[in-house]
């Protein structure tokens, strides 16, 4: 399945994503690219009622998830009733449309 | 370093501006800066221009080359300061250190924008292009989603309830009554924005939980600081207000990628430092301009930079420490709730408030024997936060 990479520093082990040329811990600069693990909790949500030019909908939930693996990533929620803690499925899907041209990124169902 | 008076402080009215150009609103606030200092025609030698995007908002860049040209100020050096919501603190910090180092004697600091030029959708976007492109942008979020996905957890952690968040509004909205140059003067109710079986029409969901008075509006105007050495300002006719300590600090740039999100470590870094130098406490301000763009914030920050204990943000509001006439009165202006937050011209507008506040010129929303002042201008959501410590000497 296609998903988003991650970075693990090779010195310290902290886990990042996005990516950064320093590790946020230790500066190191080399990385072991990660992929999030396929299940995670809900650490926090919004529900977006008045969302950016360029996105026609309204209530869109947003989510950031804590992997198993420790990656930590936002994305959009397809959950009813999202609570906070609750294990999360993740998939990939398009989020947006940019100048005609669709991208890609992060959704969760619940698990 | 040389001690940096603010000698002029002028703004023009913070509201939708339709008949005005951003260059336009930012030399009329420079003029009424300049005439409040009274320094006649002398030279000014820099301009520092706060501004995030007028590229984007308004299809104009180079705006301070503009500016100068607009006043006739050539062949001062001019630039303009980007630094997202904070760019009016970026500006502020930048003329502080020209004037501090002996680099100018003369420096013009304003702080302009023009949001409403573009729909409100559009708006939303263009702010919205400060978050990370990959990690944040592409999933619609916002400004105040990323403010909605802190408040959660805030709330959860430190008991802040959704009448403590209106109760900011309230506060702030009612200072704004006070405040000509405030853009929503209007008195709201905990009933007909919170309690009221229909206030979810009057105060829609913005981005759960925060609703429509939660976040500041959408709004343009102009701000402007004349600054210079004691030895010039000495022979001025207005009372002494110098700018004593500048902190500012960075965070990372998502906001996921925060050990613990609720913690805004560029507010705590930014403050420390901004009393350091200005040898400095938190129980010595006696009059604080905070950035509630979110009323949330507003709470958040009267913790982290250093006002009150963790958790206890919320219960000084309850208690009233925090209205006018309070132990400490934070954003007697009404705040960027009340007054607006055109958002380059904020962190200007905080520093004319104190120098207002701190000369006595507040007029009706005046705190009384104010001699210590602090502000805080927030950039992005808290990745580059910049706070300023503000004395009255004579």
């Amino acid at each position: 399945m296609n998903t988003i990479t991650a970075y693990k520093c090779k010195q310290c082990g902290l886990v990042m994503y996005p990516h950064h040329f320093r590790c946020l811990k230790c500066h190191a600069r080399e990385f072991e690219e990660i992929t999030p693990s396929e299940k995670g909790k809900l650490l926090t949500y919004t529900i977006v009622e008045q969302l950016p030019w360029g996105i026609d909908e309204r209530g869109r939930v947003l989510g950031v998830v804590e992997f198993d693996n420790g990656v930590k990533a936002l994305g959009v929620l397809h959950v009813e009733n999202p609570k906070m803690g609750m294990k999360l499925k993740a998939g990939w899907d398009c989020v947006r449309v940019i100048g005609g041209e669709e991208v890609y990124g992060l959704t969760f169902q619940a698990a | 370093m040389r001690p940096v008076v603010v000698a002029g402080a002028g703004m023009i009215p913070f509201e939708r501006r339709d008949e005005d150009t951003l260059v336009d609103m930012m030399a009329v606030a420079s003029l009424k800066a300049m005439d409040d200092a009274g320094l006649g025609d002398r030279a000014v030698d820099a301009v520092y221009v706060g501004n995030m995007a007028s590229g984007l908002f308004n299809h104009q860049v180079s705006v301070a080359s503009a500016l100068v040209d607009r006043l006739s100020l050539m062949p001062a050096a001019a630039d303009r300061i980007e630094n997202g919501p904070a760019s009016g603190g970026s500006a502020m910090k930048n003329g502080f250190l020209a004037v501090a180092s002996g680099y100018a004697d003369v420096v013009l600091v304003v702080g302009g924008e023009k949001m409403r030029e573009v729909i409100g959708p559009k708006a939303t976007d263009i702010v919205a292009a400060m978050t990370h492109p990959q990690a944040e942008y592409i999933y619609g979020v916002t400004l105040p989603a990323l403010a909605g996905l802190f408040t959660r957890l805030y709330m959860e952690k430190y008991g802040v309830t959704r009448e403590h968040l209106t109760m900011v509004a309230i506060k702030n909205q009612e200072n704004g009554l006070l405040n000509p140059y405030a853009h929503i003067r209007m008195k709201i109710t905990m009933e007909g924005v919170l309690k009221h079986p229909q206030a979810h029409i009057n105060s829609p969901v913005v981005a759960d939980p925060l609703h429509l008075y939660d976040c500041c509006p959408v709004s343009d105007g102009s701000a402007a600081v004349l600054l210079t050495t004691e030895e010039i300002a000495k022979d001025l006719k207005k009372p002494i207000v110098t700018i004593d300590g500048v902190g500012q600090a960075t965070d990372t740039h998502t906001v996921h990628e925060r050990s613990d999100p609720t913690e805004l470590k560029a507010v705590i870094e930014s403050s420390k430092k901004a009393f350091s130098m200005a040898n400095a406490k938190p129980k010595d301000v006696d009059v604080a301009e905070l950035h509630d763009a979110f009323t949330v914030l507003e709470i958040a920050e009267s913790e982290q930079a250093g006002f009150f204990p963790l958790g206890e943000g919320a219960k000084a509001l309850e208690r009233g420490d925090t209205r006018i006439g309070g132990k400490l009165p934070i954003n007697p202006s009404g705040g960027l709730k009340a007054r607006g937050h055109p958002v380059g011209a904020t962190g200007v507008a905080q520093i004319v408030e104190l120098t207002w506040q701190l000369r006595g010129e507040a007029g009706e929303r005046q705190v009384k024997k104010a001699k210590t002042g602090f502000s805080l201008n927030f950039g992005g959501f808290g990745n580059n936060v910049l706070a300023f410590v503000m004395r009255r000497k004579s």
